[in-house]
């Protein structure tokens, strides 16, 4: 009972813009887990050929554009006008917070990326790994991490109320 | 056993009792009337987040005070 109290309060506290950066962290996670799962079972011939990492990374961006598309149309359908309310001073706070851990990783990630790219063009493996076209996986990763980063840092400040932190 | 948040140093408010004290105001009206968002109405009262001066200023336009008896500062010195 006392469980069913605090869920009941916690889906009150919730606003519309959580649950949007809920459904756009989901819908990250997927597109990574896509990603991720077609890289491990990829042969070595696929790894190496650019067809089919060009498909693959096709086939990222039309799931990431349908995806957002259709839960943004249901968010739409359930929303009480908050879709089109602007956001406050603290949203916006939290915001610029989760773009900083994006910048963040991102600067890692381009960085990470060529550093191996260099190394690689001197027949030097920075990572000790065979896959071919590694600066493109990583920039790849970079990007989805960070903007896993993004939506959770925003549901973890936006939760929390600590934006100072 | 007092409560923390008062002797915390920065800036508090006593925005939940004025909520009671207005015919028992819903953090969503009082967002609605200041223009934010009920969860900054949640961390404002919380002392989680110090709202800007703007939405100070409404805060206590609201309830009809003066900004001191809504908003209190409390120094380290």
């Amino acid at each position: 009972m006392d469980n069913k109290r605090k869920l009941i309060q916690w889906l009150q506290e919730t606003s519309f813009r959580e649950v949007t950066l809920f459904v756009d962290f989901l819908v990250t996670a997927y597109i990574s887990y896509f990603y991720v799962s077609q890289l491990v079972n990829a042969s070595t011939e696929q790894l190496a050929s650019i067809e089919w990492l060009s498909t693959v990374l096709f086939e990222v961006i039309v799931y990431s554009i349908a995806l957002m598309v259709v839960s943004y149309i249901v968010l739409a359908f359930i929303s009480d006008d908050e879709l089109s309310r602007p956001m406050d001073v603290r949203e916006k706070q939290i915001n610029l917070v989760g773009y900083k851990y994006t910048a963040i990783i991102l600067q890692v990630g381009v960085i990470l990326a060529l550093f191996q790219y260099n190394i690689a063009a001197q027949d030097f493996e920075f990572m000790q790994s065979s896959l071919p076209h590694l600066p493109l996986h990583i920039l790849v990763g970079a990007f989805l991490i960070a903007e896993l980063a993004h939506y959770g840092v925003q549901l973890y400040k936006g939760r929390s109320g600590d934006i100072y932190g | 056993m007092g409560n923390p948040e008062v002797n915390k140093i920065g800036i508090s408010n006593s925005i939940r009792t004025l909520r009671f004290l207005n015919n028992e105001m819903t953090q969503k009206q009082l967002a609605e009337h200041i223009g934010v968002t009920r969860q900054t109405v949640m961390a404002i009262e919380s002392n989680k987040y110090s709202p800007t001066l703007e939405v100070a200023f409404k805060i206590a336009e609201v309830f009809d005070l003066p900004l001191d008896k809504v908003f209190s500062y409390r120094s380290g010195r």
